[in-house]
């Protein structure tokens, strides 16, 4: 392997091993000094860390995780968790009674009415804003937009307060691949640390794969000579900013490592199947991939709800998309054990209008609206809230925005309250004045 | 418009420590005819001295050319620029460069693009503004005329068409032509009195809020051209705190307030004019534009440029170049310019204010004042164990991270054959070199991320240097006209490698690094090539080169 001359400077015995174990942290990093001495061997063994059983067990005890299902555009509540059949307002279909006495929902959920032992269902949602942009600002973020500060959206807070810091895997993973709607997410004041790991064009996260023509040798030994040359200058300009780089190059491994986890091609093939055919389908894989490996937070966008018209022609589609999907995936997490450790969120950035428009469309409605909350810290079979026969208001449990995030954060035992500062500033992890509803928490 | 209010408002309960307000008596000011630099060199001194903290040593003259370069070119300098600087009587160097690199197109550009990233932060390729702002800064127009331009947002076809894109990017969204017009262009973040008076700042009242927004309220987009127009009507209401409605003043951010001055016209005439503006707004039909006689925005204009009190128009380009410069604005964060946020340094806030506007507001010579002060031109290292002097007192030069226009030109700039740059700057060729190497950078925009408050380095961005084909096979390309291909042909390696290092650093490498280099050359003598672009990938994906220091 590697010799050690009295120089300090190692220098590997043969070129099958290149320049493994060229350098050392330890012996580079005392004083600062530039010198390439010693031998760096552990990374090496990293790079495979997440195949060991060992570990993944080790994560799997500790962590919570979140999965959130981005109805993008804006669902119908009328057409999933608040059907009206009947109301003129109702619209064509049916209700179904659920495995959870006295709830039902819409006939296009037939598989989630038998599941409804995980999700608690909140149709008391009154968030006021009904256009897209600034809708999916207050609920990606549990508040509305504030030109003073650029808050952290659901993702980046539970990447933040779930992560971990040395984590080999990514935190906070988004997968939106359609283009209608589509937002990248942000992670705000809290920095690009807990930006989300964004996947937008393809399956595999841009730049995760190593090149054919770099070695997997040369790839780790060019990133020591990189962090080694480096060092001084880094040591004699501490700053938030200057340091971020080096964390950042100290995570490249470990992510790399993390690719196969977007490689669905893994799983047994009737795993597969099951989760098919759609894409979103074979995206809520992923996640369940991605949570089981360590993952806190990861967000899958199915778009695009936004029927203004023919609204029940796409909720019949999507629908059956969502109810399949969100089964299966559900069915599976439980299976393996994780529903415990794992919430589940459908939500989108609105609802849609009581008022069936002339091209048999719904427009967008914040008022009186639906989400569900599955699996951890959940009391499922639960429908909380309620709205007027027609579906125009809420008339009990009202809850915003923020309520909704004090929930979520309770579910995940995150306290709502606890207070970043930002400047002289205090932002609450919840809104100022959010209660978590009680009712849907188990 | 009041729909929301006063549900979520983002901002009670804020903690503050109101500060006297200590803005020096204009009279106690030095001289109006102070150089800059020497007011800026006055005014940091005394606060160190009443701060007892002492100031690290200056920057060396190749770190001060790097950072010169970067600052007002937008690039790290050239072998050629390199060794005429380093040619240049010592005493005079520092100043000759700079006048230099304010005269070469680069000084243009990179004025154009901070201009650009600071306006339009959310379009980094909005090609209008962006040639707009080109025009306006080789023409030296001055900060209240590319102001008139902005707010004027002319739809003639032409050079300056492009103002309006200010206003058209934010037009569908009042709150934000409101809010993005006081935070860029008077330093003052309004947004916390649109609900009720702001909490914590006395400065601001809830008509601060809807004076500023009734500026902008008759702003419109036409929508068969697109262009920006203002309705001849139309007023902003908003209910106060007691759910009292009231109609908002046309009000500057200092209580002057300009009186409505929409002709009253007949009832008849009044709906055809309404008529003719609802078409304009909302038919495909084309239609000559309305030009009103009472033009809010253009009041808006002459109210904050003629405003001698507090001069907010002023203070915030002063305070904004400041920052860009010196890494923290005097004010910081810059859009909290109020009584409740005093400046690090009052009285220096005070004298570059009066300069400006006595000056004609001229942003080159504030630009140029800054750059030759002391303070600009210290050290950004620190050495010692104990904690660095707050970044307020200007004791220590702040390392700041590159925009992507700076990271990709400076990128291509050191991987090409920089020793082929021309030595004058004002030739035709080098403008040419210069054009190609800027749409160079523009095609890196998208890599990085601009930087921000409290900016972090993403993971992206150490996966996209790690593992993209665009950095391996392009950036590490060792054909001929390749610095990596220039380097092949060097025998003596320690040569190589001081090559190296100046390229991409622009300093001499230290022993210990000439040391690992050859190590690293060595060892694996067969593959000497590749271990050269590992070794420059090394260099290139490090600290040094990331940032300006």
């Amino acid at each position: 392997m590697s010799r050690i001359p009295a120089s300090g400077i190692c220098i590997p015995a043969q070129h099958a091993v290149s320049r493994r174990g060229f350098m050392s942290d330890g012996a580079i990093r005392a004083a600062g000094a530039v010198t390439v001495a010693g031998c760096f061997a552990s990374d090496m063994g990293q790079i495979h860390a997440l195949r060991s059983e060992e570990v993944a067990s080790e994560l799997r005890k500790q962590d919570k995780h979140v999965i959130l299902l981005w109805l993008a555009g804006g669902a119908s509540q009328f057409e999933t968790w608040d059907p009206k059949p009947g109301a003129k307002t109702g619209g064509p279909f049916r209700a179904i009674q659920t495995n959870a006495t006295g709830v039902h929902i819409s006939e296009l959920l037939p598989e989630l009415a038998q599941r409804m032992q995980h999700t608690a269902i909140i149709r008391s949602l009154n968030t006021k804003i009904a256009d897209h942009g600034r809708g999916a600002d207050l609920m990606e973020t549990g508040r509305l937009k504030d030109p003073s500060i650029l808050y952290p959206d659901l993702g980046a807070v539970v990447a933040r307060e779930l992560g971990r810091l040395e984590s080999k895997v990514p935190d906070y993973v988004s997968l939106y691949t359609s283009t209608e709607g589509r937002r990248k997410g942000t992670s705000g004041f809290l920095g690009a640390r807990y930006a989300p790991m964004f996947l937008s064009e393809s399956m595999i996260p841009p730049n995760i794969a190593r090149l054919e023509t770099v070695s997997e040798i040369d790839h780790h030994d060019r990133a020591a000579l990189r962090d080694a040359l480096g060092r001084r200058f880094a040591a004699s300009r501490r700053s938030h900013t200057v340091d971020s780089q080096n964390s950042a190059y100290q995570r490249v491994h470990g992510l790399m490592a993390s690719a196969e986890l977007f490689d669905i091609t893994q799983e047994p093939a009737e795993m597969q199947a099951r989760y098919g055919p759609t894409q979103f389908g074979h995206q809520c894989l992923i996640a369940r991939r991605l949570i089981e490996a360590g993952v806190p937070f990861v967000k899958v966008a199915r778009a695009w709800w936004d029927s203004h018209g023919q609204n029940f022609e796409t909720h019949q589609e999507l629908c059956a998309d969502l109810d399949h999907s969100m089964s299966v995936l559900l069915d599976d997490l439980e299976q393996r054990g994780l529903l415990k450790n794992t919430l589940v969120i459908t939500l989108g950035e609105f609802g849609r209008t009581p008022e069936i428009n002339s091209s048999l469309g719904r427009d967008h409605f914040a008022s009186a609206w639906s989400c569900s909350l599955s699996g951890l810290g959940i009391r499922g079979g639960v429908a909380y809230g309620k709205t007027d026969p027609e579906g125009h208001t809420v008339v009990e449990g009202e809850a915003s925005a923020a309520d909704l995030f004090a929930t979520i954060l309770s579910a995940l035992k995150i306290d709502h309250k606890h207070e970043y500062t930002v400047g002289a500033r205090p932002v609450p992890l919840a809104d100022f004045g959010s209660k978590p509803i009680a009712e849907v928490l188990s | 418009m009041l729909s929301h209010m006063g549900i979520f408002c983002p901002c009670h309960l804020l903690v503050f420590v109101l500060y006297a307000s200590n803005v020096a008596n204009s009279q106690e000011l030095l001289p109006a005819d102070t150089e800059i630099s020497n007011a800026i060199n006055h005014y940091v001194q005394q606060h160190l001295v009443t701060s007892g903290v002492a100031a690290v040593e200056p920057a060396d003259d190749l770190t001060l050319l790097r950072r010169a370069s970067l600052d007002l070119a937008g690039r790290v300098p050239t072998s050629v620029e390199r060794d005429w600087f380093m040619n240049q009587p010592p005493s005079d160097r520092r100043r000759l460069l700079v006048d230099r690199l304010m005269e070469s197109p680069d000084f243009d550009f990179h004025q154009r693009n901070w201009l650009d990233e600071t306006l339009l932060p959310n379009q980094p390729y909005n090609d209008e503004f962006r040639s707009y702002l080109l025009t306006a800064v080789q023409g030296r127009r001055s900060w209240d005329t590319v102001f008139r331009d902005i707010m004027k947002a002319s739809h003639a076809e032409g050079p300056d068409k492009g103002a309006a894109q200010f206003l058209k990017s934010r037009v569908r969204e009042l709150d934000d032509l409101t809010n993005d017009t006081a935070i860029l262009f008077f330093g003052v973040n309004i947004s916390c009195a649109k609900c009720h008076d702001h909490p914590l700042v006395a400065d601001w009242k809830q008509d601060h809020f809807y004076g500023m927004q009734a500026f902008f309220q008759r702003t419109y987009q036409t929508r068969k051209t697109s262009s920006v127009a203002e309705r001849p009507f139309g007023e902003v209401k908003f209910a106060n705190v007691g759910g009292e409605s009231r109609t908002a003043a046309f009000m500057f951010l200092t209580g002057e307030v300009v009186a409505d001055r929409t002709p009253q016209l007949p009832d008849e005439e009044r709906k055809q004019l309404e008529e003719r503006v609802r078409k304009l707004e909302h038919d495909d039909a084309e239609a000559e534009i309305i030009v009103p006689e009472f033009r809010p925005r253009d009041e808006l204009v002459e109210l904050a440029l003629h405003d001698t009190q507090d001069r907010f128009f002023a203070r915030n380009i002063v305070n904004r170049v400041w920052a860009r410069l010196l890494g923290t604005g005097l004010v910081d964060p810059p859009d909290q310019m109020h009584s409740g946020n005093a400046p690090s340094h009052a009285e220096l806030l005070e004298w570059l204010t009066g300069d400006m506007v006595s000056h004609g507001y001229d942003l080159r010579r504030l630009i140029h004042g800054i750059v030759l002060s002391e303070a600009y031109g210290r050290s950004s290292e620190w050495t010692s164990g104990s904690e660095p002097p707050a970044a307020s007192t200007f004791a220590l030069a702040h390392t700041r991270p590159l925009t992507p226009r700076q990271l990709g030109a400076s990128l291509h700039l050191v991987i090409g054959s920089p020793e082929q740059w021309p030595a004058v700057a004002n030739t035709e060729e080098w403008t040419k070199r210069r054009t190609d190497l800027e749409n160079q950078a523009n095609g890196w925009v998208r890599e990085f991320e601009q930087p921000g408050e409290n900016f972090q380095i993403a993971v992206d961005e150490a996966l996209f240097f790690s593992n993209s084909s665009r950095v391996q096979d392009d950036l590490l390309r060792d054909s001929d006209d390749r610095l990596l291909g220039q380097l092949k042909k060097i025998e003596d390696q320690s040569q190589g490698i001081e090559k190296l290092w100046l390229a991409v650093l622009n300093r001499v490498p230290q022993t210990d690094e000439l040391a690992s280099a050859t190590t690293w050359l060595d060892h694996v003598p067969d593959k000497r090539d590749e271990s050269r672009k590992q070794l420059l990938w090394a260099i290139l994906a490090g600290p040094e080169f990331r940032f300006n220091h």
